[in-house]
């Protein structure tokens, strides 16, 4: 050992000290806990309360200020049904398979507005789903209270995640920024047909369709049969749900690096 | 007297987990064990193939359920190799802290279990009262107490709130005195003594022999510690000693383990210091879109392919709390791993029961046991 054993950590032969000193430190870390007790008498005190967050000073030895949930705590979701745009990462981003797209009143009647619904009892926490949020409207807050007689009540429904949103808990104030290298979508032009899926299914609107010139048929050669028009990304816009990857019929969207 | 064979396990509190140790005794002498794990197995490997990279983590959480941090290190050192990644200093030295924090944790969490395992109960309330504090840390920057999924490949995921380093180093102060008490509690009483003193010998050639590593390998004198003698992330700029007891009983491991908690402080002391002075990125700014938190959707395989990300096969291994972990990650090019193997370091302690319980009678079983530190979580995977 690199350390000498002090007086008091050696033993003793004398069989009078050899029970009287453990005995002593638990004496006197018995005194200590009358003092401030190292627990908290849960359901008329909690970790959440004011007092265990903003006493940072050290009252008899133990530190306080840890021993609070801190803000950044990955509990119960709170969904923004307003801000949702319905881009599915949240679900895609799930390592569980807990959080399935369910259709909330609202939005246009051709497109119907799907908000993420999550099973409590399939869920581990990770928050990878609200760090793959791109919009900021699906966070984690700081409550921790999920018991239920009814297994059916661990789903909880979009506007419950929403009534969870407005009790205005603390959210986890962490964004992750986005790579600096994404990727973003690419366009494999001989294949697209100018079909408009993925236009019309882009949660952000960021994908316009531009005409392109028709070109003019050659003696004998027959031209493709399709709409003149080819889809236009705007990257800063996008936020690579791959919605238009997924729904394009010829599989001419694709992910790829610009340089 | 005829020998029986009986079975301490799986529901017994000596196991710590759910295993199995049957042995054959004659009177109260024991003649032979049979370690049976397994009972516990997720087929983790398995299941991390069918995983984008960065959800292996939400795995190695509960591979071992006291030292988390350590798993998710040594699965992103692996990973971090097979995709060709370099993870900003910044990361790496969060990553040391997490690693030496854990390591605290998983050692008082050891301290309390194994006193409890000779029959002293307040010290095992001290200990599980001074862990509190540890996971109180980590819940302030990884957002969680136990299931933290704070490394990602490339770094970490957050940087830390503010404040944090004051209340560590509080914390570390405390935690020091209460070292100190410990030793009183258990080095400074002769029942301690006659209870423990040549028991559970394991000679280090024999340690060497059956792959046993870690506090155990250790306390038999052997000089073996992967942060110095193969260093990963930034122990080669740390300054600390390689805790080592010799007698390699169950005294020597409680000796090199508290020994090893009073070095975690030192590692982590110049830790913060370094933190405190030097801001910057926490995750690599060149992480392909794949592994981000937002994955390419259902059909995106074959595009991946087609690209031909680079492939490459990664190798890492961890001086863990229990012993050295080691991972192997093969990368294919696709969006999962395509192998993942792990080697876990109590596996191999657990392996060796024949040598270091054959000889001694029923009533020594807890000590021993106790002090090998038993995770069943990372033993069966």
């Amino acid at each position: 050992m690199t350390e000498e054993l002090t007086a008091t950590e050696k033993p003793s032969d004398n069989p009078v000290l050899y029970v009287a000193r453990p005995m002593a430190t638990a004496a006197r870390q018995f005194a200590k806990s009358l003092l401030r007790p190292s627990t908290i008498v849960y359901p008329y005190e909690r970790l959440e309360d004011p007092k265990f967050r903003e006493q940072v000073q050290v009252a008899s030895g133990k530190p306080i200020g840890v021993g609070a949930v801190w803000d950044n705590y990955r509990g119960v979701h709170a969904l923004n049904i307003a801000t949702c745009i319905s881009c599915n990462l949240c679900a895609f981003s799930c390592p569980d398979l807990c959080i399935e797209m369910v259709t909330v009143p609202g939005g246009d009647p051709k497109h119907a507005k799907k908000c993420p619904e999550i099973d409590y009892g399939k869920c581990s926490y990770c928050g990878f789903c609200s760090d793959a949020c791109p919009e900021g409207c699906l966070t984690m807050t700081t409550r921790y209270e999920l018991s239920t007689p009814k297994r059916s009540e661990m789903v909880y429904s979009p506007q419950k995640l929403y009534e969870v949103y407005r009790t205005k808990l603390p959210m986890n104030p962490i964004r992750l920024e986005r790579p600096a290298n994404e990727d973003s979508i690419l366009l494999d032009p001989p294949l697209c047909i100018g079909c408009n899926a993925c236009a019309r299914d882009c949660p952000t609107q960021c994908i316009t369709m531009l005409e392109i010139p028709k070109p003019t048929a050659k003696p004998g050669e027959k031209l493709p049969k399709r709409i003149w028009k080819e889809p236009v990304v705007n990257d800063s816009d996008c936020v690579r749900c791959g919605t238009c990857v997924s729904v394009c019929p010829k599989e001419c969207l694709f992910w790829g690096s610009r340089r | 007297m005829s020998d029986i064979w009986i079975n301490m396990g799986p529901q017994h509190p000596m196991t710590h987990g759910l295993w199995n140790l049957r042995v054959r005794i004659e009177g109260e002498l024991i003649r032979d064990v049979d370690p049976e794990v397994g009972y516990l197995h997720r087929g983790i490997e398995k299941i991390s193939e069918d995983r984008h990279y960065n959800e292996v983590v939400t795995l190695m959480d509960r591979t071992c359920y006291v030292a988390g941090l350590s798993w998710e290190h040594l699965y992103m050192l692996a990973a971090e190799q097979a995709l060709h990644i370099d993870p900003p200093e910044r990361a790496q030295y969060l990553r040391v802290l997490c690693d030496e924090f854990q390591r605290i944790g998983s050692h008082i969490m050891w301290y309390a279990a194994f006193v409890q395992d000779i029959g002293l109960m307040s010290p095992f309330l001290y200990g599980m009262r001074d862990r509190d504090l540890v996971l109180d840390l980590f819940q302030s920057y990884t957002g969680a107490r136990m299931t933290y999924e704070y490394m990602r490949v490339g770094g970490v995921r957050n940087d830390l709130p503010p404040g944090f380093t004051h209340q560590a180093r509080k914390v570390l102060d405390w935690l020091t005195d209460r070292f100190h008490e410990y030793d009183q509690l258990c080095l400074g009483s002769t029942i301690f003594h006659k209870r423990c003193d040549n028991l559970g010998v394991l000679s280090g050639k024999d340690a060497i022999a059956y792959g046993v590593t870690g506090p155990m390998l250790r306390s038999a004198g052997v000089k073996r510690d992967l942060r110095k003698d193969r260093p990963y992330a930034v122990y080669d700029r740390l300054e600390f000693d390689v805790a080592v007891a010799d007698g390699a009983d169950v005294t020597g491991r409680y000796l090199v383990r508290m020994e090893e908690l009073r070095q975690s402080v030192r590692i982590l002391r110049q830790v913060l210091d370094w933190l405190d002075h030097h801001p910057g990125p926490v995750l690599a700014d060149r992480v392909p879109r794949w592994l981000g938190a937002p994955y390419a959707p259902v059909g995106q395989e074959g595009y991946l392919l087609k690209r031909r990300f680079p492939t490459g096969v990664g190798f890492s291994s961890v001086e863990e709390p229990h012993g050295e972990a080691q991972a192997y990650v093969v990368n294919q090019g696709g969006e999962h791993p395509y192998r993942v193997k792990f080697r876990s370091p109590v596996y191999s302690n657990v392996s060796a029961a024949r040598q270091y319980l054959v000889g001694y009678h029923v009533a020594d079983i807890p000590p021993i046991m106790g002090s090998v530190d038993v995770c069943v979580g990372e033993v069966d995977r």
